[in-house]
C-alpha cells in the first residue's frame, strides 16, 4: 500500500515516516505540506491512502478530502489532529479514520488496516459541521485531475445546463458547484449579472447598451459578451460606481 | 426556609431515596425521632418501651412510605422549578404522613385496640401534620445545602481547568508533545532541550496568576515559548526582537508577553504556509514603558473577528487592568496584511 503523508511540520511527517518504515505492509510514496502539494501529488501518482492534517495553512485537511473524493478512484483518507477543535469527534472514529497526535503507532496500523475511502454523506456531515472560511479558489476536475483555480484568475461563472461554467485566464472548465452556492461562499467577491451569471467584481468594468436595447457586461480581461437582466441594471451600476 | 431560585438546567437537589444507604439512613433517622420523641414524653418506666414501639412504627411507615413517594416521582419533580419541587416535596411528605395517620386510626376501630393506637382522631391528625411539616422542611432545607455545596465545589474545580487552558492552548500542548516525540530518535539532544523548555513554560504558566516578575524573566519564558514553536514550524517562523531599551529589572505581571507572542504566532503565522516574521519592539515612552507585538495576516476580517484571538485579547486587557488599572493601555491596531497589539504599562520596581 503506497501512503502519502500530508502535514505542515517537518517533526510530525518524520515521525510518521518512521512509523510507516517500521510497517512492513506500507510504504512512503511522498509528503506534503498543504492541501495544495497534497493534490498535486495525487494527480500525479495514485496513492492508496492519504495521511492528511487538518488544520493546515491554505488548503486545510478536510477540504483537501473534499476535493479528493471527487477523483474517479479516490484514496482513502485518514485525518490525523493534534487537538480535537474539529467536531469531527462527533464521527464513528472507525468509519471515519482519524488519529489523534502524538500517534501510536499501533493505532496508526490498526487505521491504515480500516482505511476506507470517505463516503459522500460522511463528507458532507464532516464540511457542515465546520465554521467554513469562503475559499480563494475553486477545484475542477478535467480528466481525472484535480485543479485549483485561484478566484484572482476567473473572470465569470455561467451555469451550464448540470454543470458551472468557469471562465478564467487559462481558459475553461466545468465544476459541479451550483451557482448559487458559488454566490452564497463568494458573495463579496462575486456580482450577479443574469439569472446564469456571476462576474468577480474585479472583472466587471462597466455595463454596454447594445443596438437592440439590451445590456451587456464589459470585463477587464474577457471579451465574451454577457447578457446582464434589465432588472439588475441599476444595482450594478452602482456596484461598478462604488469600485 | 429561604425559596431559592429555579435553576431550569440543574438537577433537582433531592438524592435518590431508594438508594439502600439512603434507607438505612431514613430507617435511623426515623428511630432516632421517635426515641427523642417518646423520651420527651416519659420517664423510663413501664409505659416507655410500648410508646417508643408505637412511635417507630407510625414513623418508620411514614418516613419508608414519604422516601418511597419521593423516590418515584423524583424525575418529575426533577421538571419543575426548585420552588415547585420543594412546595410539592413537601405536600406528598403531607400526604403521605396522612394517610399512615388515618390508617392507624382506622385500625384503632377496627381492632378496638385502644392501646397501641390512637384514640382522639383528629388531635392525632393535626399533631402527625404538624410534625411531618416541620421536619420535612428541615430535611428538605438540608438536602438543598449539600446539593449546593456539592455543586460548588464541582464547579470550582471546572473554572480552574477551564483557566488552565485558557492559558496552555490544548493545541500548542499536544502538537508540541508530538514534536518532541518525533525528536527522540532523530535527534535526542534537541527533544531533551525541548523538554527542559516544555517544564520551565509549564512552571511560568502555573506561577500565581498576581505575581509580578522581572521583565528579564518574562522575556525569557516569551524566547523559551519562541524555541518549542520554532521546531515545530522551522523556516516559516522568524522573530525580530528589538527589546534593548527597555529596563530589564522593571516588573511585569506574569505572562503578558509571552500570550502575545503565542497569539501572533497561532493567528499570524500558522495559517500562511510561506510563514511570515513577527516583531517585539519595546521602548521607552516617557516613564512608561511600551511593548509592540507586530504579526503578519492572512485575512484581516477573519483575524480580528477570530474569537480565540478576540479572548486572547480580553485575558491580556484584564490582567493590565488588574495591575495597574487605568495606568495601563492595551492598543490594538491592524491593515489589510499586519496586525499589532501594544501593551503601555508604567515603569516600577527598579528605581
Amino acid at each position: 500500500m503506497r501512503v502519502l503523508i500530508v502535514d505542515d511540520e517537518a517533526p510530525a511527517r518524520d515521525r510518521l515516516k518512521r512509523h510507516l518504515e517500521d510497517l512492513s505492509d506500507y510504504q512512503v510514496l511522498g509528503e506534503a505540506e498543504n492541501g495544495k502539494q497534497a493534490l498535486d501529488v495525487c494527480n500525479t501518482d495514485r496513492p492508496d491512502i492519504v495521511l492528511l492534517d487538518i488544520r493546515m495553512p491554505g488548503l486545510d485537511g478536510i477540504e483537501t478530502a473534499r476535493y479528493l473524493s471527487e477523483l474517479d478512484n479516490p484514496p482513502a483518507v485518514i485525518f490525523t489532529t493534534a487537538y480535537n477543535e474539529y467536531a469531527i469527534d462527533a464521527f464513528d472514529a472507525q468509519a471515519i479514520g482519524y488519529l489523534m497526535k502524538p500517534i501510536r503507532r499501533s493505532r496508526l496500523e490498526r487505521a491504515l488496516q480500516h482505511a476506507a475511502r470517505l463516503s459522500s454523506p460522511q463528507l458532507k456531515a464532516i464540511t457542515e459541521t465546520e465554521p467554513r472560511r469562503p475559499r480563494d479558489h475553486v477545484c475542477a476536475k478535467v480528466r481525472n485531475q484535480l485543479q485549483l483555480i485561484p478566484l484572482d484568475e476567473i473572470y465569470y461563472f455561467q451555469s451550464d445546463q448540470k454543470y458551472t461554467r468557469v471562465k478564467f485566464s487559462e481558459g475553461e472548465v466545468l465544476i459541479d458547484d451550483s451557482l448559487k452556492a458559488l454566490e452564497q461562499e463568494f458573495q463579496e467577491r462575486v456580482l450577479r449579472v443574469h439569472r446564469n451569471t456571476l462576474v468577480l467584481r474585479h472583472e466587471l468594468l462597466a455595463l454596454d447598451k447594445g443596438q437592440d436595447g439590451s445590456y451587456y457586461a464589459r470585463l477587464r480581461n474577457s471579451s465574451d459578451e454577457l447578457s446582464v437582466s434589465r432588472r439588475l441594471v441599476s444595482s450594478l451600476r452602482k456596484a461598478i460606481k462604488r469600485g | 426556609m429561604a425559596t431559592p431560585k429555579p435553576k431550569s438546567n440543574n438537577q433537582f437537589y433531592l438524592p435518590d431515596l431508594c438508594a439502600p444507604r439512603m434507607v438505612l439512613v431514613i430507617v435511623l433517622v426515623a428511630e432516632l425521632i421517635a426515641l427523642v420523641h417518646t423520651l420527651s414524653r416519659h420517664s423510663v418506666a413501664q409505659d416507655f418501651w410500648i410508646d417508643l414501639a408505637k412511635s417507630s412504627l407510625f414513623l418508620l411507615w411514614s418516613a419508608l412510605g414519604g422516601a418511597w413517594l419521593l423516590c418515584n416521582l423524583r424525575g418529575w419533580l426533577a421538571k419543575r422549578s426548585v420552588r415547585d419541587g420543594t412546595l410539592l416535596s413537601l405536600l406528598l411528605i403531607l400526604l403521605t404522613v396522612t394517610v399512615v395517620s388515618e390508617a392507624a386510626v382506622w385500625l384503632g376501630q377496627y381492632t378496638g385496640d385502644t392501646d397501641l393506637f390512637p384514640t382522639n382522631h383528629l388531635d392525632f391528625l393535626l399533631r402527625n401534620l404538624s410534625i411531618g411539616l416541620i421536619v420535612g422542611v428541615l430535611l428538605l432545607r438540608y438536602f438543598y445545602v449539600s446539593h449546593e455545596w456539592e455543586r460548588n465545589v464541582r464547579m470550582e474545580a471546572q473554572s480552574r481547568i477551564q483557566a488552565l487552558q485558557a492559558r496552555i492552548r490544548p493545541h500548542f500542548l499536544f502538537n508540541s508533545l508530538n514534536t518532541i516525540a518525533s525528536l527522540i530518535r532523530s535527534n535526542p539532544e534537541t527533544a531533551e532541550e525541548a523538554v527542559e523548555d516544555m517544564s520551565d513554560l509549564f512552571r511560568a504558566n502555573l506561577r500565581e496568576q498576581r505575581d509580578r516578575i522581572s521583565v528579564k524573566e518574562e522575556l525569557e519564558v516569551a524566547r523559551i515559548y519562541q524555541r518549542i514553536e520554532q521546531l515545530r514550524l522551522g523556516d516559516r517562523l522568524k522573530v525580530m526582537w528589538d527589546v534593548n531599551d527597555i529596563p530589564m529589572r522593571a516588573k511585569i505581571p506574569s505572562l503578558t508577553i509571552q500570550p502575545l507572542l503565542e497569539n501572533a504566532i497561532y493567528h499570524g503565522i500558522e495559517p500562511l504556509s510561506e510563514g511570515g516574521t513577527v516583531t517585539i519592539t519595546g521602548k521607552m515612552v516617557n516613564d512608561d514603558i511600551s511593548i509592540r507585538v507586530v504579526n503578519p495576516i492572512p485575512n484581516a476580517t477573519d483575524y480580528t473577528r477570530h474569537k480565540g484571538n478576540q479572548m486572547a485579547m480580553d485575558n491580556i486587557r484584564q490582567r493590565m487592568n488588574i495591575a495597574y488599572g487605568e495606568r495601563a493601555k492595551v492598543t490594538v491596531e491592524h491593515t489589510d496584511s499586519e496586525y499589532s497589539v501594544a501593551i503601555l504599562f508604567p515603569r516600577e520596581g527598579d528605581q
